[in-house]
């Protein structure tokens, strides 16, 4: 089974339970074996390129190596710890390395799974699927794939409205007094567009008979079969048998106060 | 709660949620400059800006769920434009949302004085700290540390969320764009003199 066909709200459902998971646990080990399981994952059976995961993927590398900065400079030093290096007011212990570590370890296997549900899920067959099998209000799920569609005229818009500043004159901000009026220049009349076009859409759809009645027909079924239980039993298993093995070389932490 | 709304209040707060959605992607490449620079409490700086479709979208819509909803409804949209944060940032929008919500709750959906605002502001910056400290790990930080990040929150989620999206709504008012909308009438009523034109 690919993950293209696992149902899009089970998927979300799946993602969402093993970042629990993994948030009551506090070691470097089992986010980075989930992390490797996952990716693997989204290679295999999501047919996913390396090039476009890895690009969307390593912003995230690099925030995590800030983290971990982050975590080794500010963290607290507490009596008994087994000291690495020390200079100045800036103490490496062990302990705070591997605290680091399992904190930078964690940002990203949440972002492997994050990236395995956006790059096999499509935008539209998500909210189709949160609505059948969710019964998410039709009003909002539509009003949400309407506002989805003001985006590229919204750019449009932009566009328009910056020639027509330029073409009257105004001049390049460069204080920051003028950097928020100009800010303000551009907000206001974008956002007020989009109000004015939101109530005509609304208009619009309540003239072709769109209630909002939950009861209504899909064109489009989206449904949920006992392959997607069992693409979620395989992922919570994935994250639980990280944390075992983790468990096994002694590495598995509860996360708790203490941290 | 939305078989009362309007489907043109639906599709209002649907839009302003994507259109705040792209914002908010923006700010965390913002955000992230300001992570490298200062460290985590780089993002506090900012982090009000990430409660301010609430804050708008309440003061506009002046609905319960209003507030929740939007919030919510942003963070669903950045995952689907593809932030790599993923679903879990839903979940993030949507304690962000209960902590506006439940100041606006506490005024019974009757109150959208400036003070409100700010209080609804702060609200989010309590309940997406708490929720920080538990999926972050800020526990692993310093406690003088993580409080001086609390403090800067709630004053960012005061002013970037409240103040400003009450400039922002009340600017828009002021075209004329929200004048089927309770803040619109109010500002008819209120001050005639603008010179507001439907």
């Amino acid at each position: 089974m690919f993950l293209h066909e696992f149902n899009p709200s089970v998927k979300a459902f799946t993602v969402i339970v093993c970042v629990l998971i993994l948030s009551v646990f506090f070691d470097p080990v089992t986010p980075f074996l989930t992390l490797v399981m996952t990716a693997a994952a989204t290679f295999i059976f999501g047919r996913v390129s390396f090039k476009r995961w890895i690009l969307l993927f390593s912003p995230f590398i690099f925030m995590a190596a800030i983290y971990i900065w982050s975590a080794l400079i500010f963290s607290k030093t507490i009596e008994g710890e087994t000291i690495l290096w020390s200079w100045g007011i800036f103490t490496l212990t062990e302990e705070g390395f591997l605290r680091a570590l399992s904190l930078g370890m964690r940002v990203l296997s949440f972002t492997s799974l994050s990236l395995l549900f956006i790059l096999t899920t499509k935008p539209t067959e998500f909210l189709l699927s949160l609505m059948q099998q969710c019964r998410l209000s039709p009003k909002l799920a539509y009003g949400i794939m309407a506002g989805y569609r003001f985006l590229p005229l919204m750019k449009e818009e932009f566009e328009i409205i910056r020639s027509a500043h330029r073409i009257r004159g105004v001049p390049k901000a460069r204080k920051l007094s003028e950097k928020m009026a100009e800010l303000k220049r551009y907000a206001v009349p974008l956002l007020a567009g989009a109000i004015r076009k939101a109530e005509r859409t609304a208009m619009a759809m309540e003239s072709k008979g769109f209630t909002g009645d939950k009861n209504r027909d899909f064109h489009h079924k989206i449904s949920v079969s006992w392959k997607d239980w069992a693409c979620f039993t395989f992922f919570i298993g994935a994250v639980l048998g990280s944390a075992y093995i983790s468990w096994l070389f002694g590495f598995l932490q509860l996360y708790n106060g203490e941290l | 709660m939305l078989e009362k709304w309007k489907l043109r209040e639906v599709i209002v707060l649907s839009v302003l949620a994507v259109v705040f959605a792209v914002v908010y992607l923006v700010f965390l490449q913002f955000g992230n400059v300001l992570y490298g620079m200062f460290g985590l409490i780089g993002y506090d700086l900012i982090f009000g800006i990430w409660f301010i479709v609430s804050i708008i979208a309440a003061y506009i819509i002046r609905k319960p769920g209003a507030a929740f909803l939007s919030e919510t409804i942003a963070a669903a949209i950045e995952v689907m434009v593809g932030n790599a944060v993923g679903p879990r940032l839903i979940l993030s929008g949507m304690i962000q949302g209960i902590g506006a919500e439940a100041v606006f709750a506490a005024t019974k959906w009757n109150n959208y004085r400036p003070w409100v605002l700010i209080a609804a502001g702060m609200g989010s910056s309590v309940t997406s700290f708490i929720w920080g400290y538990f999926i972050s790990g800020y526990a692993a930080l310093s406690p003088g540390y993580v409080t001086a990040m609390f403090f800067v929150r709630l004053i960012s989620g005061a002013l970037l969320a409240g103040l400003l999206g009450k400039w922002l709504s009340e600017s828009l008012a002021k075209t004329g764009a929200l004048n089927s909308f309770p803040i619109g009438k109010e500002l008819k009523r209120g001050k005639p003199e603008n010179g507001i034109t439907a």
